[in-house]
This record gives structure tokens, C-alpha cells and sequence, in this order.
């Protein structure tokens, strides 16, 4: 009888063991998208205060980098035509000297001193809006063509020796501004999170006893192309051509623009970049967008780059191979595939 | 000819009653998923069986199934499908267990693998005919423990009913009946 | 009470299950659903939204079954059948959260983008 009650007891526990996965998810509004931090492990309440921490630092940053609302960012920019030096805070420093890295390595495909450009085109307002600038305005531009090597950067300050420099980030921020999360995350004890700003997302740890399943959107429809388990401190950007545009005439204008033609970069509909670092994948996935299909594995070799994938125009997937190792199609028919080694 | 019934016979009808009467109480208690019991009327189906034998549990569960569902005006309904099916599935399980070697098994065994067979058995009817969704899954686990539990109850409740049989007819075989 | 041998070796047995029961069928789901998933007898699968307020008919062999939508949950507000088990199951709010009308051959689960993917990059 006795034996009979230790096993009521026992199947009592069992049945009163907790279903809760440990998962926390948060969602907000900044860099003009939504933000999702999902954090597993961790109590309610110490996950929503860290949470809530990540979402401070992305206001912040949205607010002081921001390349068209009043922002430190465009005070700088203002300031950048008089030639002087200018006193730049760290954190904006920082992603300066990250930006200028990258951008040079990109052979500056990825330019984030063409904020003129983009202004021009329409970009740098809340809805993109055509029509599309004048060719004369954009020829203008192109002669005396700004680049992050007109930048010049000491320990605290910056100078430009081109008087239409103008910086904007948003091909590198939100990247940037992940792993920045991710690494205040870490700080405050999380070991396994998310942190996904739309185009950009980082992750750490794991899925409790699985890895962080990643799907990637489809360039040309509704729904997932194709996913990835994603390794602890990985971080992966897509670029693609269905992100910022206006329409006019008919014609469709998108936001990545090819420094080289001063219009939009034609030829491919979707880049994404897999790597450990987060404003390296953001910058690179512009970068070799505009490469397109015949010159991405140069720019990728440049850029330290290893795990691509470009889906061109007409829907065939190039990959390198350390990609195609670690992609998984979700489409049925799978797309064409196209390896190509980087040198 | 006349049919004069037994002793035996009248027990064996007062404890179809007594199912009748747990299986229409049952219909009242409340459950993760509707018409899934706990099978607390196996508790007869098995004092029945080890006292009286196979044919005769057979005979009372299935009995208990159609008078409890016309009582209930649940004749013929899912709620009644399902009953039929775990009664159904527990006697069949109650058959296989009979044929153990050795001494067998007795009255918490038997309720015990009763009750699972019972529970796997609505569980299987209502996911193939009532709710084919993966979600349903989800319950499995908890409705099979809950039955081990409930049937090592009720095979407890049963052996001490058997007991109280044996000793309310001195002189018959309190016995396993094999 | 005595249990036989017999008894002792069923009983550890069917014990001995139970863990693999739940590894094998267990999903513990948890975390934000964004639309609902509704099955009904005889007709396609339907997805709904949380995302915005509103009710629902789904007909059934006994009649409609009126689902409710509010404030991203979901829940059965009215049904045909006799026990109305399926209102008693309150509101649904995670993904994965379930409930059924089995008399009129409902049921409804919440999916999340969770759910299939941790995060989609777009």
C-alpha cells in the first residue's frame, strides 16, 4: 500500500511539472522599423528588464544617429561643410571609424557619405516619394563623388575635405546598433537572445537545447526562401530591393544606390550576409547588392566575408559555399543555385 | 424451462447497476477535452473480471456503455463513441492481460493497464475522427498519466471491493479466477 | 492489499513510459501568437488575426460556433453543443494555446511567427 502511495505522489509531480519554456519577447518601434528582442532563460521579470534596457539604447541611438530628423548626426553634417574638425562623442566615433573600415574594403559600394544622394532621391524622409532627381543633379554629384576617405578621423573629432559630405548610416546602423545589444545583453547575464531589427539581426547562445532557427524573407513573395540555424554570435543582414522604394511612372526606384551610376543598383533582388559581426554583415549585404551577380565575390573577399547568398532578378540563388553549406531552401522547387568560391 | 437467476446473477446485476450509476457521475466531472473520462467505472469492469471472469467484465462494460449513454440521451453521439471505444480498448487490454503466466496479475494490475488502454484508446478515436490536429498531441502525455493514476486508484478502490464480496459470500471462491 | 509480482513489473513499466511519453509528444509552446489557426469538419483551414477585434461563426453539424477575438486572444464565446467545455476553456493568448468544440467539430490553436522560425530576417 505504502509502495502504491509513493507512486500517486510520484505521478502527482510529474503532472505538475511546468510546460513554461523560458522565452521572453519584446517588441518596439525605432530605426523606422520594428525591433524584436527574444530572450530565453531567464525569469520574466529580470528578461523584461533587460528588454527594456536594449529598447533605451535603441531610442537613443535612433535619436542621436538619426541622418534626417534633428539629431547629433545632422547637426555633424551641418557643421562638416566648414572644413573644420569637429568634436564627435564616442559612441558616434565609433561607428564612424567602423563605417570608414568598411567602406573603404568595399571599394566604396557601401558609402555612407552620399547622404546627399540619398536626400536627393528622395530616401531621407519618413515615405521615400519619386519623382526621381534630375540626371544633371545626380552628374553634379558624381563628379566630385563623396567618400569615407574624404573623411578624416582623430581620437575625438572628424574633418571632411568635401564639402558635399554628408553622412548617413542607415546601411550600417541597424546592424551596428544590434550587436551593440547583443553585447549589453551579455553584460547584464543573458546568454541566449535575439535581437532583430527587420533587415538585421544578431543573435547569442542558443534556443535552449537547439540552435536559433532564422528564416529569411522572399525577395518576390510572401514568406520564407530559405532558413538558417544561426551560432552563437552570428549575426545576419539581408538587403533587398523591396525594403525602400517609390514607384513613378510605373518604374520602381529603391534605396540602394549604386555610388558608381548614382541610380539604383540593377540586377539583383536580395542580398544576405551571414557573419560575426553585425555592422560588417549590415554594410556588406548593401556592398555587394550593388556588386550584383558578377562582382560580389571580389567585394566579399575584400570585405572578409565568407557565408553570401544573392538572389538576381531572375530569381537564380549565387551562394558561396560556406552559404550553400549552412542554407536551407524552403521554396518548392528549390531556385537555381549558383556556387561560386570567393577568391 | 425456468430461468431462475442466482445469487451470482443478482451481484453481477447490482454491480452493472453500480457501473451504470459511476458512469453516468462521471459524465458530470469535468475534462481537458470534452467526453474524455477517466474511466473510474473500470473500477466494476475489474472486480468483475477477476472475480467472476472475462466474458462476464465484457458483458457488464459494454452493458454499462449502452444503458449509461440512453440514460444520459448520449446514445450514439461522439461523447458516446468515445466511451464505447475506451471500453472497448480496456476489455481487449483486460483479455491479453488474462493470458500472463504465473499467478498473474490482480486487481491494481489489471486497473492499471485498464485505464491506459482506456484513455489511448479515446484518445486515438477523438484524434482520428474528432480532431485531427497536432495540437491534440500536446495532451497525450498528460491524459496516459493521469489514467496510471486514476487506475491504480481505482484498482485499489477494486481490490477492496473484491474483499468486501469474498467476505459477504463465505464459502465461495474469493480466489483468482483463472 | 497486496500486489503480486505480476502487479509490481506492469506498474514500473507502464511508469517507465511515461517519461518517453512526454519527450515524444510534449511541445511546451509558449510566446506571442499572431493569428489563429481554425479547423472545422468539411471545410478549408482558416487563419485569423489577433490583431484586430472580432467574432467569428464557424458552422458546425450542431449548429455555429461563435469565436471571439479581443485584445489578441481568442476565445469560444458561444456553441451548440451540450457541455459547453469549449467556452469553459476561456481565453487562448499563446502560441500553441488550444480549444475545441469536439460535439460540432470545431477547433482552434494559436500560432505564433515563433512557432516555426525564432526570427525572420527581412
Amino acid at each position: 500500500m505504502k509502495s502504491g502511495f509513493l507512486y500517486f505522489f510520484f505521478l502527482i509531480s510529474l503532472t505538475a511539472c511546468s510546460r513554461e519554456e523560458p522565452l521572453h519577447h519584446d517588441q518596439f518601434l525605432a530605426f523606422g522599423t520594428l525591433i524584436e528582442i527574444s530572450i530565453y532563460g531567464l525569469d520574466d521579470a529580470a528578461a523584461q528588464q533587460a528588454s527594456t534596457a536594449i529598447e533605451q539604447d535603441f531610442q537613443r541611438m535612433d535619436r542621436d544617429w538619426h541622418a534626417w530628423h534633428s539629431s547629433a548626426l545632422t547637426v555633424l553634417n551641418t557643421k562638416l561643410a566648414q572644413r573644420q574638425y569637429i568634436s564627435v562623442d564616442a559612441a558616434l566615433l565609433d561607428l564612424i571609424r567602423r563605417a570608414r573600415e568598411l567602406s573603404l574594403a568595399s571599394d566604396n559600394l557601401f558609402d555612407p557619405a552620399l547622404g546627399q544622394l540619398f536626400a536627393l532621391w528622395g530616401f531621407q524622409r519618413d515615405e521615400p516619394a519619386g519623382p526621381p532627381p534630375p540626371p544633371q543633379k545626380i552628374q553634379a554629384l558624381l563628379t566630385a563623388l563623396p567618400i569615407m576617405a574624404n573623411l578624416h578621423v582623430t581620437a575625438d573629432s572628424v574633418q571632411s575635405d568635401n564639402p558635399n559630405l554628408q553622412l548617413d548610416f542607415g546601411a550600417i546602423a541597424k546592424g551596428y546598433a544590434a550587436q551593440l545589444a547583443i553585447e549589453h545583453l551579455q553584460r547584464l547575464g543573458v546568454h541566449n537572445a535575439i535581437v532583430a531589427a527587420a533587415g538585421d539581426l544578431h543573435v547569442l547562445g542558443t534556443h535552449g537545447t537547439r540552435p536559433w532557427h532564422i528564416g529569411i524573407r522572399h525577395p518576390r513573395a510572401p514568406g520564407i526562401i530559405a532558413s538558417v540555424d544561426l551560432k552563437s554570435g552570428e549575426s545576419i543582414s539581408t538587403s533587398g530591393d523591396y525594403e525602400r522604394y517609390f514607384s513613378h511612372q510605373g518604374k520602381r526606384y529603391h534605396h540602394l544606390l549604386d555610388p558608381r551610376t548614382g541610380y539604383p543598383a540593377q540586377g539583383t533582388a536580395a542580398v544576405t550576409v551571414i557573419a560575426n559581426d553585425g555592422a560588417t554583415a549590415d554594410a556588406a549585404a548593401t556592398a555587394l547588392f550593388i556588386a550584383g551577380t558578377h562582382d560580389w565575390p571580389r567585394i566579399a573577399h575584400a570585405m572578409s566575408v565568407d557565408k553570401v547568398l544573392l538572389i538576381d532578378q531572375h530569381g537564380t540563388a549565387h551562394l558561396s559555399p560556406a552559404m550553400a553549406a549552412r542554407l536551407h531552401f524552403e521554396i518548392e522547387p528549390a531556385p537555381k543555385r549558383v556556387v561560386t568560391a570567393i577568391p | 424451462m425456468q430461468l431462475t437467476p442466482t445469487a451470482e446473477d443478482h451481484r453481477i446485476a447490482w454491480l452493472a447497476a453500480l457501473a451504470i450509476v459511476i458512469h453516468i457521475a462521471e459524465s458530470a466531472l469535468p475534462s481537458p477535452l470534452p467526453g474524455i473520462k477517466p474511466g473510474l467505472a473500470n473500477v466494476v469492469t475489474v472486480a468483475v473480471l477477476v472475480r467472476y471472469g472475462w466474458r462476464t467484465a465484457a458483458w457488464v462494460a459494454l452493458l454499462r456503455v449502452l444503458v449509461g449513454s440512453l440514460l444520459l440521451g448520449t446514445f450514439l453521439s461522439p461523447t458516446f463513441i468515445l466511451s464505447a471505444g475506451g471500453a472497448l480498448s480496456s476489455i481487449i487490454m483486460l483479455g491479453l492481460a488474462r493470458r500472463l503466466p504465473g499467478r498473474g496479475l490482480g486487481p491494481i494490475g489489471y486497473s492499471a493497464l485498464a485505464a491506459q488502454a482506456h484513455m489511448a484508446g479515446q484518445f486515438g478515436l477523438a484524434y482520428a475522427l474528432f480532431i485531427p490536429h497536432i495540437a491534440l498531441l500536446n495532451l497525450l502525455p498528460i491524459l496516459m498519466s493521469a489514467a496510471l493514476l486514476f487506475g491504480v486508484l481505482s484498482g485499489i478502490i477494486a481490490a477492496t471491493m473484491l474483499k468486501g464480496l469474498a467476505t459477504a459470500t463465505p464459502g465461495s471462491n474469493a480466489q483468482l479466477l483463472h | 492489499m497486496s500486489l503480486t509480482r505480476a502487479d509490481w513489473i506492469v506498474l514500473i513499466c507502464l511508469l517507465a513510459v511515461q517519461p518517453w511519453l512526454y519527450t515524444h509528444f510534449w511541445n511546451g509552446h509558449s510566446g506571442v501568437a499572431d493569428h489563429a489557426v481554425i479547423t472545422a469538419l468539411g471545410q478549408d483551414t482558416q487563419e485569423l488575426s489577433l490583431r484586430h477585434d472580432q467574432q467569428i461563426n464557424i458552422s458546425g453539424p450542431l449548429g455555429d460556433s461563435l469565436l471571439e477575438i479581443q485584445g489578441g486572444r481568442l476565445r469560444f464565446r458561444d456553441s451548440p453543443c451540450h457541455g459547453k467545455q469549449c467556452i469553459h476553456s476561456g481565453w487562448l493568448s499563446h502560441a500553441g494555446d488550444f480549444a475545441a468544440c469536439l460535439p460540432n467539430r470545431v477547433s482552434v490553436t494559436l500560432v505564433g511567427a515563433a512557432t516555426r522560425y525564432d526570427a525572420v530576417n527581412y
